[in-house]
This record gives structure tokens, sequence and C-alpha cells, in this order.
């Protein structure tokens, strides 16, 4: 027997998937099947409106508690429905001033229809529902999910299409056009895997990994453990902290080009530390591993790390400064020695700072390009090379958007492979303990 | 002996001066409370006791011996403290031991010494939990047997019932009474609340402003308050204080300020010296030590008032009305029937009272 939950549940649940299929096809799904299905799911979900009204057994409108609710979501609809007949020809050729308008009109077309339907069946629903559960005083799942504080959930709508806009159908585009033979433009010919093959059989894609894991656990090990010690000894009433604090946050105001480029000047030999230490008489002296291509990757590193370690030490200066000033005392008291206060009691009292420090240095390990470009340029050779410049390279330069497709998809896959265990780790742990 | 003493103790933050001259000493298994308003300097001083600030000058002693420049681990103390500042990701047998296992005792020498201080204070079913899953007043154990099992002579405890409800705060008070039954090491404790001090104490230290006002036993000290800031600190209701002039007929009498039928005769109090005629005084009166009704027409003095505010409190109703424009507390019985507006009789035997001085606020 059904009650008349699911029949709710139903019609919710099967706009969505209509809503769902919609995007699908404008984001350019060019089959035939998700051209028109969501219309087909819409049909489902009246399904379910006749039934609820079945139930029902009446319709009423002067009295209806939800007919306000009901007449603005059918207001809402004859604005779509005219937005849909003005991107109509006949109607267009009827009044010339539209045809002005056409490309918008006609970009919006298939969404002010679907627009429309959802509209009228949100309205049809909700007076069905308002005069079946007149007397009733707890609202029903319809009830809630459309009416009760809609305006938050409006309030809402724009940052929850942008997430799922941007995080959701811009990343499932790219791995579906990773499977294609896109030049210039997104096509949807299909090679399999054959850009993920031309990839991995890539040397340059090797090496950029190979750069990228270099710089990514150095820079990971130095900034946090640089980060805290400054952090540390910052935290020992040391005077004139505030100044010592802007000038360790200084370099962070510098955009990674300005920072590649001061520090491509410091290490080319011409004018940078070689020359000075040789015009001091050392005629020998060499230092120039912007030019070696098996160490320019620290050369990278360091201006990495000269940029990002003092907002390291910001936040872990935030996180001790969280530390109760009585643990000091109590670990003072039992006689613990400072560095053993440090890593026994606060590193470990400091876990939630340490997370959020990880995520953003990840965050920025893995999109580094912008320095490279601005030190070496993925030089000499291709010996400084980085998957972000590789991506970029291939879908920019080499005009093959396949190919660098499929290797931030790549990217994607592998910063899940680390995130995913440890997101359940830190954050699925927290519901059982 | 005394177990600690405290020497010309000074401490300055930059041009603030904390603590000034001070002196004290600390009969062994005492139990001194320092009591103050906050910003007294009582916390600032038993940091001082504990080695967690350096002194600017001055010596402290601890069993004979000059600790001024040791260590806190070093000076055999245990502390306590409001946060509990228990270490929270180990267990709570991990927080008695961490202090031990650090200074490299043998390992069934911290079992039996955490066994032992576990059993004392009821927390051997909680060993295993971490200070996250415990309640305040388990936590607050747990605190004190971080103290206890480091097996010292003196305790210090800053302000350790603050973070806890009321109910708990008693039951922990009780506890800690016990526990220095028990143990009869010297304890400093430093409260803000009149009433731990009172009952807790040995002897209780007043300080105000850095200085110690009155040092001595809680009875001395709620009868026979030095000054007026101590009088008013000390006791719940706080003191009735009326501003008048003492004069001389051959007997003290005192005339209340804003008028009062007849001058109550002071004949019964106890001047610390004589007293010059016409001297401005505040006649200070416990409220609990002012009887209505019967008993205080037989009082020496006594006087009628009218009721203004009233506060049942169970026991006792605490009573606000005038006299002569001045506030005057009283306590009834919390059976008698008392209304706004009724007119009591009320009188005190001035041998209850306190005088003090009006410049100086210092005891008469």
């Amino acid at each position: 027997m059904l009650t008349k939950v699911q029949p709710e549940r139903f019609f919710i649940g099967s706009v969505t998937l209509a809503f769902v299929s919609l995007i699908l096809a404008t984001v350019g799904i060019k089959s035939q099947l998700f051209q028109n299905i969501q219309y087909l799911i819409l049909l489902f979900s009246s399904l379910s409106v006749i039934w609820i009204g079945f139930k029902a057994g009446k319709f009423i409108f002067i009295t209806n508690r939800l007919r306000k609710q009901a007449l603005g979501w059918l207001i809402t609809a004859t604005f779509s429905a005219t937005l849909w007949l003005f991107a109509q020809k006949d109607i267009q050729s009827i009044f010339p001033v539209l045809k002005g308008y056409r490309k918008v009109l006609n970009t919006f077309e298939s969404f002010a229809l679907f627009a429309t339907v959802v509209c009228i069946l949100f309205a049809l629903i909700l007076f069905i529902v308002g005069s079946r559960d007149s007397k009733l005083d707890r609202p029903g799942f319809i009830e809630r999910s459309l009416v009760n504080n809609l305006s938050s959930k409006i309030a809402a709508l724009p940052m929850v299409f942008t997430a799922i806009g941007v995080f959701v159908i811009a990343t499932l585009w790219t791995v579906y056009h990773s499977f294609t033979n896109s030049r210039m433009l997104p096509k949807s010919e299909f090679v399999g895997l054959g850009q993920y093959e031309r990839l991995w059989s890539s040397d340059r894609w090797y090496l950029s990994i190979e750069n990228l894991a270099i710089y990514g656990i150095c820079s990971l090990i130095f900034s946090l453990f640089i980060g805290f010690m400054l952090a540390a000894l910052l935290d020992q009433k040391t005077r004139f902290e505030n100044t010592f604090r802007t000038i360790f946050l200084y370099p962070f105001a510098l955009s990674f080009i300005v920072t590649g480029l001061v520090w491509q000047w410091i290490l080319n030999p011409d004018y940078g530390v070689e020359k000075i230490v040789r015009s001091l008489g050392f005629d020998s002296f060499v230092f120039n591993p912007l030019y070696n291509a098996d160490i320019v990757i620290y050369g990278i590193l360091v201006a990495g790390l000269w940029q990002g370690t003092g907002f390291i030490m910001c936040l872990m200066l935030a996180g001790l400064r969280g530390i109760d000033q009585e643990i000091w005392k109590a670990a003072r008291i039992d006689g613990i020695p400072m560095w053993k206060t440090y890593i026994q009691i606060v590193i470990p009292m400091m876990r939630p700072v340490f997370v959020t420090t990880l995520v953003i240095i990840a965050a920025g390990i893995i999109k580094v390009y912008d320095l490279v470009v601005a030190q070496t340029s993925g030089g000499p050779g291709l010996s400084s090379e980085v998957p972000a410049k590789y991506v970029y390279d291939y879908m920019f330069n080499a005009q093959n958007l396949g190919q660098g497709f499929a290797a931030s998809t790549m990217m994607l896959v592998s910063v899940l492979i680390v995130l995913i265990p440890f997101a359940y780790l830190e954050f699925g742990r927290r519901k059982h303990g | 002996m005394n177990s600690i003493e405290i020497k010309k103790l000074s401490l300055n933050f930059g041009e603030v001066v904390v603590l000034k001259d001070l002196d004290l000493s600390i009969k062994k298994g005492e139990f001194l409370v320092l009591l103050g308003a906050s910003g007294c300097g009582k916390s600032t001083l038993l940091n001082c006791i504990a080695g967690l600030l350096d002194v600017t000058d001055g010596q402290i002693f601890i069993n004979g011996q000059n600790v001024t420049w040791y260590e806190p681990a070093q000076r055999g103390i245990g502390m306590v403290f409001q946060s509990y500042a228990l270490y929270p990701q180990m267990t709570v047998k991990g927080n008695l031991s961490f202090g031990l296992k650090n200074a490299g005792l043998p390992k069934e020498e911290i079992e039996n010494r955490v066994k032992h201080a576990s059993e004392i204070l009821q927390i051997e079913s909680l060993l295993d939990r971490k200070p996250a899953a415990l309640s305040g007043g388990q936590r607050q154990r747990v605190a004190i047997g971080r103290a206890l099992v480091r097996d010292v002579e003196v305790f210090l405890f800053d302000e350790p019932l603050s973070n806890l409800d009321a109910k708990l705060r008693t039951e922990l008070r009780v506890e800690i009474k016990r526990l220095h039954q028990k143990l009869n090491n010297t304890m400093i404790y430093v409260t803000h609340d009149q009433i731990e001090a009172m009952t807790l104490a040995d002897r209780i230290a007043v300080m105000r402003d850095g200085l110690i006002q009155q040092f001595d036993t809680p009875k001395k000290i709620y009868n026979n308050p030095v000054n007026k800031y101590v009088a008013g600190f000390i006791g719940s209701p706080s003191m009735n204080f009326l501003k008048g002039t003492i004069l001389q007929d051959g007997k003290p009498i005192f005339k209340l300020e804003g008028g009062l039928d007849e001058s109550p005769d002071l004949s019964n109090y106890k001047f610390q010296e004589s007293i010059k005629a016409e001297t401005q005084v505040w006649l200070g009166i416990r409220p609990e030590t002012i009887v209505t009704g019967d008993e205080a027409k037989n009082m020496p003095v006594n006087f009628s008032l009218e009721v203004e505010v009233f506060e049942p409190m169970g026991a006792d109703t605490l009573v606000w009305s005038q006299i002569g424009g001045q506030e005057f507390r009283f306590m009834v019985d919390g059976n008698s029937s008392v209304n706004v507006g009724d007119r009591v009789t009320v009188g005190f035997d001035p041998a209850h009272a306190s005088i003090f001085d009006i410049d100086n606020e210092e005891r008469l």
C-alpha cells in the first residue's frame, strides 16, 4: 500500500532526474536519447501529480493554504513560457525587434521550455497538496521541500549551480572529452584510451611527474618544518614579533610570477649570487642551478619555499596561540623539556591546523605552473616541466585538447587517490568517534 | 618548621608593580588560601612560588631550601590548574605517568604511584579514557592526580573549581578537604570565592593590589577584619556599612549620618586603642548578627525599619531596607512572613560589630 510519502518522493526525484538529463544534454552529449528524455521523465512526475490528486479527491482554491506559493510558481511558469515563445520563429516574425536578441533567446530556449513545464508541475502539486492536507498539521515531503524556508533555498541556488557547474559538470565534460581526439575544438569523436596511451608513452609527461614529485615532497616537508620552526621561535614572546611576522609573510603578497622573476635574477650567474661571489675574488665559483638540468627543480623549490613558508608560519602561529597556556605550565611542572612538549603534546593538539596546512600546501603543489613559467619556462630543455604546464601547453599551444584533457584527468585521478583515503580517515572517523 | 617561606618578594611586569616586598610563611601541613578579587596578584604569587614566573626581587624557600631560581620541576611541588590543563591526546593513565616517565622513574614505581593516586581519587575506572570523554569533575580529579603522583610536599591549586558548576564545586571542595586531611601536605589554594576560602583554609591571606591585607585564621578574619576591604570581601551577604560619627559622652556613642532618634551606645565594643571624640567612622555589622522581633528589643542597639525588598533563600530571607538613607540588610527566618512595607524591629550587639576609620579604613 502506497502512503502519500512515496508519490511525493517520486515526484521530487523524477524532477531532479529530468534536470540532470537536461544538463547532460546541454553540455554536449548529443545523443538523441538525451535530447528528449527529460520530458519523458517529467511525464512520469506528472503521473505522480495525478496520483496524489486522485488520493486527495478534491480541489479547493479559496481556502488552500499553499495557494500563494502555487500562484508564485505559476507566475514563474508564465515568465519562462514567454521567454520560450520569444525564441520561436513564428513569434519572432511577428515582432521583428526580437530578432536582434535571437542568439541569446535561442541559447535559453530549451531551459525556458523545461522551466515552464517544471514550474507548472510545481504549481499543480502545491494546489493538490494544499487541498488534501488542509486539515493536517504536519507538512508533507513536498511542502517541506518546496514551501518551507523557500527564501533561503532560493538564496542558495546560485552557489549550488556554480558548484555543480564548475566542479561536477566541467569535470565530467573534461573526462568525457579526454576519450575523444578533440584538437582545437572539442568534438565527440571517440578514440578510446588513445590519448592516455600517448600520454604515458611521452617522456615529457614522465619528466613532469618526476619533477612534481621532487618539488612536492621537498616543499611539503620543508615548508611544514621551516614554517613550524619559525612559528615556534616567534611564539617565545619575541620582541618585535609583529615586525618579524610581517617580514616573513611579505613574500606571500607577491604573485608567483614576480617571485619567479626575482629568483631567476638571484640565481642568474650573470647578475646574481655567482656574480657577487666571483666579484669577491672566488673566480671559479659556480652557482647556477637554473642552468643545470639535474638540479633546476631545486632552484624552483627554493623560490616556492621563499614564497609560501611565511604563510605556513602564520597558520602554525595561530595554531600555537590556540594552545592553552596552562598546558605549558603543567608541562613545566611535570619537568618535560620544551622540545618534548612540542613534539608529544603541542603538535598532536594542533592536528586540525596541520590538516588545514597540509591541504593548502598540497593544493599549491599540484597547481604549480606560473613559478616554472617565470623562472625557466620549463627549461633547460624539458628538465623543469610540471604536469600543469603540460596540460596548458597541449590545450592552448599545441592545440590538442584531447591530450590536455587526458593529462588533466590523470592529475585529477592522482589527487583523488591521495585525497579519498585521507578524507575518509580524517572525516569518516569523526562520526564514530 | 616552615614549609614555604617567602621573603621580600617583588615582581614587576615592566613598569607595572604586581607584587611588592611580600613576606609570607606557611607552616608544614598547613592549608593556606590566597583570597582576593581578580587582578589582586594572588595567581601571580602562586606562579612565582611554582617557578612559572621569574621574580624581580626577593627569595622563596621551600622546605628550607632556597628555590628562587630553580626550575618548577625541581621545586618539589605539584600544581592543579583552573582549565585542568590535561594533555588531550593521552589517556588518563598517560596523563598521570607522563611526567614520571620523563623523569626516568622505574616502571613498577610509576605503576604503584598511578595506582595509589587513582585509588585515593577514585578514578581507577577512568584510567583508559581520554580527557575528552570525562566530565568536568572527573577531569579536575585527574588533574589533582597528576599532582599527587609527583609525591611532593607542596600542592598548589590555581582556582581549581572555578570551571565547575555550583553543585560539583561543593562536592569537590569537600574532597579536597578530605585529601588534605589524609595526606597532610602543605597546600596553597588560590580562589576568589570567599566560601571556598572559609571552608578549606587553616589560614587565609586576603590580598589586594599585590599586598596581603590580612593573614589569619578564617574565624579571625570573619570576626575581626583588619580593614573595611577585608570586612566587605568576606561574608555573604556582605557586611552593612553605616557612616557616622563617634561621640564621647562618658561612653562612646555612635551618631548615624542621616539621623536616628537615639544614638547607639558602643560601650560593648572593644576598641583597639582609645578613640578621639568626633571621629568619622564606618560601623560595620554583618547581616547574620542582626536579630529581629522580641529578641531585638533586648539588644543594646535596636530600631525599627521598613522592608523594601526581600530575597527568600530557603533557610533565611534576606531583607533589604534603609536606615537614615543608608542601605541596610539583615536576615530573618525563612519561615517568617515578610512583606514589602512591613515595619520590623531589628537589633544588634556592638560587640559583634566592626568599626573602621573613614579615612584609612583601618579597624579602630
